[in-house]
């Protein structure tokens, strides 16, 4: 039936990944998503919205504004943009994640699984397949745009960053939605999660940048946006945000300057990066982690490098504090402006938080469950191996994870140090102890919460996260609100939870801290007792976890269950 | 001579978390044979046929096709694997000819004109070149089949893996299917079938083996199966031209006889004895001199095997 010579036995094509017109499934879904007819229906839409909005903003700047001719050109130019960003940040993310939930909804994933393509093209080919639609519809109201850009005099350095920074974030968002739609099983779920990352992107993460955490936006393309709006709005209106502008010059990182566009570039390629393995690990195998424990490690540091080096070099000119901003955007920003010492706390907190939560997030993804446990352990066997090879899915993640949590400690304590010894406090420090109780906070959190889940499974987790994790933080929540009396009980209930960690070690170890007369006994006590418990049961846990390994390598070691 | 076996699977287990899906499963098949792989729902035949098609890692034991390890050399073995899914799934949005033409660009077969051209004989092959403009989610549930059946043969696999691909067909499709499965077993391609009807693989395999719980319960012919699973229990249905009370009085008196009952000429009863048993109580009644019309020993069927065995489950 199959001659060598037949297709069959032929090693796949030398068609690089990269030929993406070669793809066969970015071609099969050029062939279903641009059929004419549902092709034509979107283009028209498309036209008739841009027509609308560059007729609207051309006429408004022309004979309601009296703008000149050139400035008339130019005021259709940025909101032809945020209707191309909805069509393929909003409609262009929800149809990848949806389509590739319809992939496994329908049952044809394993078609697709099976075909001798490498993961990378399977993934490329899905990444401007499925949006390939969206990607006709922008393409349609782009000769608007072009319009506004070549009469309205608009800089080519100015729309060349812009658009390179549109499609590099384009492209995270449909990977995000490729993620979401790889791990999402229902279709309806998958779009909301895309949509929702989306949102989030530009509603929730510009909060958290505003408490120190500034490297997450530039995962939008806000940053380049802001840098080049003097030169697309109308000259006069232009002059004034560029004078606004120039109090927040190019982005800083440690000491080096760079251009909102390169960063942006340089922070979404390594998310990009990131994602591109995530799903190439995918296809390779299903059961496969989603990210290798090297990768993740590594990942880890990339973003506190990250956060460090964008957040530090605000601290001195005090931009990297929130009321500083809360002060510019009201307008009562006098020059006489300083920093609340609440804010330092908080934002340490925030940080130690964030870090947390990313950690807890990357140790979800590496740790190994007893099923890829016991398959490592045949395949370790089958190649005459006596233990797992430790970059291996199935091999523990208790190194990475113990390494993760001391560089998540020691990003916290030098942005922590940061802020609190520079200039806007001073005759405040942050003593080298301070590095330690952090690092124990973090460390007992993030190996805990890993021994749990390696030894106990999902579902142990999943119960511990609400009794443990959750159920304090409410009942403390009820107890403060209903008598003052209760705040030092309800604190003491709160510090159960591992995510109020952060939060209380700011609050307690650091000088400037102002907290009112009731719970500063309790918050100290509180803090240090449960961080003595959570290191006696992380101990526990971790013995467990070595037990619970024994035996499944026992268990793998054997050919079959049932041999001694 | 001995030639490799198309499919060598040894001591195949599959976990689920604590739910063993398949138990120590060992299984060798030759090339160019047609076998049938049958359970009641739940047996564990999907789980087996993921792990042959690579699509799931076994928590132990080996699957060897046509001298590929699936589990050390992925890529070689999909090149020579053609997997048809339960319930033979196809994509909404794509007309027949596009799915195939889609599948046969993925497995490089060729320029265009050379994968057109496959794609027409593939069609011919199930016979449904005249659907071939047609949307791939207006089919039959019988054309569906046959629409998937042809991607599985488009790169002329030498392992075919076709899970239930009968289920929702007609007599007449079914006809045609088995037919396909023997030409393509004829020109050498080994085919792995899965169905929870016995009767249905029996006609249509050249060898079978039976499964539940994950456990292999039996393999080798269909007559071989039915002996090893038949229950020891025969019916027995006697026609007599008269003296039917006297013969089921006698009968009833007999040891290894049991549950009889009497219509019209006819007396129906279970038999647990011997053979020589079964031969004395055929003697004992011409004996009694009754007018003996027929003697007939039914075996226990494939369904009443299958049932017994899904019967079993649902006590257990």
């Amino acid at each position: 039936m199959n001659s060598p010579d037949s297709p069959s036995l032929r090693p796949p094509s030398p068609n690089s990944a990269w030929q993406i017109w070669l793809n066969p499934i970015f071609l099969r879904y050029c062939r279903s998503r641009l059929r004419p007819q549902g092709l034509a229906v979107s283009l028209l839409i498309s036209v008739l919205f841009a027509g609308f909005i560059f007729f609207m903003a051309r006429g408004i700047g022309e004979y309601r504004a009296d703008l000149k001719a050139q400035d008339a050109e130019r005021a259709a130019f940025v909101p032809l943009l945020v209707f191309q960003a909805i069509i393929l940040f909003i409609f262009g993310t929800a149809q990848v994640a949806g389509g590739m939930t319809a992939e496994s909804d329908e049952g044809v994933i394993d078609y697709q699984r099976l075909i001798p393509m490498n993961p990378l093209a399977k993934v490329l080919g899905y990444l401007f397949g499925l949006p390939v639609r969206e990607y006709a519809m922008v393409l349609a109201t782009l000769p608007f745009t072009a319009w506004s850009v070549w009469k309205g005099g608009i800089s080519a350095s100015v729309w060349v960053p812009l658009y390179i920074v549109f499609c590099s974030s384009a492209l995270t968002y449909h990977f995000t939605g490729l993620v979401a739609g790889t791990v999402v099983k229902n279709r309806r779920w998958a779009f909301l999660v895309s949509i929702g990352l989306v949102f989030c992107l530009y509603t929730v993460i510009p909060q958290m940048a505003r408490f120190g955490l500034v490297f997450f936006k530039y995962l939008t393309i806000t940053p380049v946006f802001q840098e080049c709006l003097p030169g697309m709005l109308p000259n006069t209106a232009g002059t004034i945000v560029a004078t606004g502008q120039r109090l927040a010059p190019a982005v800083k990182f440690f000491n080096l300057d760079f251009s909102e566009m390169v960063f942006t570039l340089f922070s979404q390629g390594g998310l990009i990066l990131t994602i591109l393995v995530m799903l190439c690990r995918r296809w390779r195998r299903t059961e496969s982690l989603l990210l290798g424990k090297l990768w993740a490690t590594g990942f880890f540091i990339w973003v506190q490098t990250l956060l460090l080096g964008n957040a530090m070099p605000l601290v001195d000119s005090g931009k990297i504090f929130p009321t500083r901003e809360f002060s510019r955007v009201t307008k009562i920003f006098s020059g006489g402006w300083a920093p609340q010492s609440w804010e330092a706390v908080a934002m340490s907190a925030a940080y130690g938080f964030a870090t947390l939560v990313f950690l807890f997030i990357l140790i979800r993804i590496i740790t190994p469950s007893t099923d890829i446990q016991i398959r490592g352990w045949r395949r370790a066997r089958k190649q005459g191996k006596s233990s797992l090879p430790p970059l291996s899915d199935a091999a523990t993640a208790f190194g990475f994870v113990l390494v993760m949590a001391l560089a998540g400690a020691g990003g916290w304590f030098i942005f922590t140090r940061a802020v609190i010894e520079s200039r806007w406090f001073p005759g405040h420090e942050v003593p080298l102890h301070v590095w330690g109780i952090f690092t124990v906070a973090m460390v007992s959190c993030g190996l805990g919460f890993h021994a749990l889940l390696e030894a106990k499974g999902g579902k142990v987790v999943g119960l511990a996260a609400i009794f443990v994790g959750v159920v304090p933080l409410m009942l403390g929540a009820i107890l403060s609100v209903s008598s003052n009396r209760l705040l030092p009980a309800a604190s003491w209930l709160i510090a159960i939870s591992p995510a109020s960690v952060p939060i209380y070690a700011s609050a307690t170890l650091l000088s400037i801290t102002e907290l009112p007369p009731n719970v500063a006994r309790a918050v100290p006590r509180a803090f240090y007792f449960w961080q003595a418990v959570s290191v006696l049961v992380t101990l526990w846990l971790i013995v467990q976890l070595r037990i619970t390994r024994k035996a499944i390598a026992q268990r793998g070691v054997a050919a079959r269950p049932d041999e001694p | 001579m001995t030639s490799t076996p198309a499919i060598d699977i040894r001591s195949l287990r599959v976990d689920y978390g604590n739910f063993v899906a398949v138990d120590d499963l060992t299984l060798s098949v030759p090339p160019g044979e047609v076998f049938g792989l049958v359970g009641p729902n739940g047996a564990g035949k999907t789980s087996t046929f993921r792990v042959l098609t690579t699509l799931l890692e076994p928590t132990y034991g080996e699957v060897i096709l046509s001298g590929v390890d699936v589990l050390e050399d992925v890529e070689a073995a999909r090149r020579i694997i053609g997997y048809m899914p339960d319930l033979a799934p196809v994509p909404s949005d794509l007309k027949v000819w596009e799915f195939l033409e889609f599948h046969a660009a993925a497995y490089h077969l060729g320029s265009r004109s050379q994968r057109r051209e496959r794609v027409a004989e593939c069609l011919a092959e199930v016979a449904l070149t005249e659907q071939r403009e047609s949307w791939c989610k207006e089919l039959s549930r019988g054309q569906t089949q046959r629409v998937v059946l042809a991607k599985t043969l488009l790169h002329r696999p030498s392992v075919l893996i076709l899970d239930e691909p009968a289920s929702g067909l007609d007599p007449l499709a079914r006809r045609d299917l088995r037919q396909a499965l023997r030409k393509l077993a004829d020109a050498g391609a080994t085919v792995f079938v899965s169905s929870h009807i016995l009767s249905e693989l029996a006609e249509m395999c050249s060898s079978l083996c039976v499964m539940n719980r994950g456990k292999l319960l039996a393999s080798g012919t269909a007559q071989e199966v039915r002996d090893q699973m038949g229950s020891d229990v025969r019916a027995i249905i006697v026609c007599l031209l008269d003296r039917q009370q006297d013969a089921a009085t006698w009968l009833k008196s007999q040891k290894s006889v049991h549950d009889l009952r009497l219509v019209d000429q006819q007396i129906l009863f279970n038999f647990t004895g011997s053979d020589d048993d079964q031969a004395d109580l055929m003697e004992g009644l011409i004996r009694l001199g009754a007018r003996l019309k027929s003697f007939e020993e039914k075996r226990s069927s494939f369904e009443d095997i299958l049932v017994e065995v899904a019967e079993t489950n649902r006590r257990a």
